[in-house]
């Protein structure tokens, strides 16, 4: 349908706001990020420019490979430990437990701590963490060790641990849609058919949960990349993430450049990512009918 | 009862709406009043209640704190959203940078009472004094030494060594800070630790990156040193000198931390106050700079962190004589036996390798 003169007006009523948000919040900022990725830097200032230096540096100096790469690596553990407690907790939610009631008391229990500061709770597993923290003081008080561990704080581990805790509400929302939306008469019809409770649960409700799965790990895998405070509280000297690297170009490092670069295939990485999210998406998509 | 209890809510609602509206008025009150507040850009301990309530009564400046962690922090602030500072208060190292990127204006001395009474090492500096004009008004100095645990060493240490002793692994911290280049420079027996060669800074980046297994975590700022020592996470790390010991022996948790200067020289550092560009609050800033070169200033900056006053005068009358002795007070010759902090000849250069070995594995 073209615009007449006559429905003008509310088009750019309902649309204008949507559409100044979108122009000046994300096109202009990241026309602004991309292109500041190719200016030049004469410390302590930059300047307008276009050249390809700052992502030679990116990937001649292995100081960049190497904290992708890691980022890589937590942002998956972390999205594979948050699947591995979410999926369990889910499929409890859905098919264990039968009261209504209990059931939505849960799932707001797994929500719920999505209301308290996310530095709070990042903090608070140094509490539980550390060497004069809770877990050793309960080690110690039962005799399992005899003087308290320092291998639970300052290092990868503990970010993945606080990462996990922190993202699993995102991985279990997702998962608990899609179990709760498969229908029961499926399950029965299976087990009417002599198939076993695993295989029933391998044939049936995993092919169906798919797309719950895949949009909670993507959702889980791209808040774990981005993430910068772990690193900070609970990570150790090894514990640099792509974030950090980030907010020390654009800090102490006083070079934006450099840092627009980096952004730049952050989010590159990013797009790359949901892509493939979404092809496996829509592969395995089974069709309910 | 229950229309009662919905009015009662609604009362409620109104109330609170009423109050954030008033606070949002007041708010924007002081944010136009431009004329009374003062935003200072510096370090913890700098600006505490003690002293601070004095120079707002006196002056009737409302003063607004933010901290840095590090020097390279004022740069980032300031090229993020210039305007939103007065005063900043870096390192001697860092004072040329600010001037060089064009953050600050000069200051006009005439306009700082007491400052004839600073130390001439500090007042009259190739850095504070520069292309004719006054950039910087000295504020207070001190030094950065290495704090350790007796309890938890058989031997006192005398050396940087001490830092990168396998025998310490996952007990040792280090200051987030460019300045690890320079404990390492100096603990490899480099004395030009502010001119080193590509070289030098090669060889001083692997020094710090075999270094890395043994640290527990690297401080970002004085709380999280306080922090890690107080919960036995680490027993050793380079600290400003006064702030931390004072800090953690305070919270009296049945053990004591020590300073020590190691063979190879404690850092010596000053900061001082700069007037950035434009700022609408100057005579704000003029009375915050008089304020700090009084007795009150500097005998409340000195209590509040345990660093060393640069106007011997303005301390003559508020400390005791033992407190002089301590803090080097008509003592500035003490500076000599500091490696006194100056900006690296190559200041990214230093930044890059920092990083780098932030970012190893």
């Amino acid at each position: 349908m073209t615009l007449t003169r006559r429905t003008f007006p509310g088009f750019a009523a309902l649309f204008s706001m949507p559409f100044a948000w979108v122009l000046l919040l994300l096109v202009v900022p990241y026309g602004i990020m991309i292109s500041v990725g190719f200016w030049t830097r004469q410390f302590p200032l930059f300047y307008p420019d276009f050249q390809f230096g700052n992502y030679a540096q990116i990937f001649s100096d292995p100081q960049y490979t190497t904290v992708i790469l890691r980022t890589l690596k937590i942002a998956a553990l972390v999205t594979l430990g948050a699947l591995a407690l979410g999926f369990p907790l889910a499929y409890f939610l859905v098919f264990t437990v039968r009261s209504a009631a209990l059931r939505n008391l849960l799932y707001m229990s797994v929500v719920v701590p999505l209301w308290v500061s996310y530095l709070l709770r990042a903090y608070t597993w140094k509490i539980i963490l550390g060497t004069d923290g809770a877990l050793n003081s309960l080690l110690v008080s039962t005799g399992i060790v005899s003087a308290p561990l320092d291998i639970f704080l300052y290092n990868q581990t503990a970010m993945v641990i606080t990462l996990v805790y922190i993202f699993v509400p995102f991985m279990v929302m997702p998962l608990f849609t899609v179990l709760d939306n498969i229908p029961r008469r499926l399950i029965e019809a299976s087990e009417d058919l002599g198939v076993g409770p695993f295989m029933t649960f391998w044939k049936v409700i995993v092919p169906l949960s798919l797309g719950g799965v895949i949009a909670g790990s993507t959702m889980t895998f791209c808040l774990a990349f981005g993430d910068f405070v772990a690193p900070v509280l609970v990570g150790g000297p090894d514990g640099t993430m792509v974030a950090n690297l980030l907010q020390t170009q654009f800090g102490a490092a006083l070079n934006w450049p450099l840092g627009s670069a980096l952004a730049t295939l952050v989010l590159v990485i990013v797009l790359v990512l949901l892509q493939i999210s979404s092809r496996l998406d829509t592969a395995g998509r089974v069709e309910l009918t | 009862m229950n229309e009662e209890k919905r009015g009662m809510s609604m009362k409620i609602l109104k109330t609170a709406l009423i109050a954030a509206m008033a606070t949002a008025s007041v708010l924007a009150q002081t944010a136009t009043a431009m004329s009374a507040e003062l935003n200072i850009l510096t370090w913890e301990g700098y600006a505490t209640e003690g002293f601070i309530s004095k120079f707002e009564a006196a002056s009737g400046c409302k003063v607004t704190a933010a901290y840095v962690g590090s020097n390279d922090d004022f740069a980032a602030k300031l090229a993020a959203g210039g305007g939103v500072y007065d005063i900043i208060t870096p390192s001697l190292d860092t004072v040329p940078m600010m001037r060089l990127a064009g953050f600050v204006a000069p200051i006009d001395t005439a306009k700082v009472e007491g400052s004839a009474d600073i130390y001439p090492e500090f007042s009259q500096n190739g850095d504070v004094v520069a292309e004719g004009s006054t950039w910087a008004v000295p504020l207070i100095w001190g030094s950065v030494s290495l704090i350790y645990r007796p309890d938890k060493f058989a031997s006192k240490p005398d050396s940087i060594a001490v830092l990168f002793d396998p025998a310490n692994k996952g007990k040792i911290s280090m200051w987030d800070d460019k300045s690890a280049l320079y404990w390492t420079a100096r603990y490899l027996g480099y004395d030009n630790v502010f001119d080193l060669t590509d070289e030098q800074l090669e060889a001083v980046k692997a020094k710090l990156i075999e270094q890395k297994p043994l640290i527990r975590k690297y401080w970002a700022s004085a709380g999280e040193l306080t922090e890690l020592m107080a919960n036995q996470e680490v027993f050793v790390s380079n600290a400003w000198t006064g702030l931390t010991s004072k800090d953690v022996n305070n919270l009296k948790k049945g053990f004591e931390v020590v300073e020590f200067t190691p063979k190879e020289k404690a850092e010596g550092w000053m900061d001082s106050m700069m007037l950035v560009k434009d700022t609408p609050n100057e005579e704000c800033a003029y009375k915050f700079m008089s304020f700090m070169q009084s007795p009150d200033g500097q005998c409340g900056i000195a209590e509040s962190t345990g660093y060393f006053p640069v106007n011997p005068k303005a301390v003559a009358g508020c400390m005791d004589e033992q407190m002089k002795k301590d803090r080097q007070v008509d003592n500035v010759e003490f500076v000599k036996s500091l490696v006194m902090w100056q900006q690296p000849k190559r200041l990214d250069k230093y930044l890059e390798v920092w990083n780098a070995v932030k970012a190893a594995p």
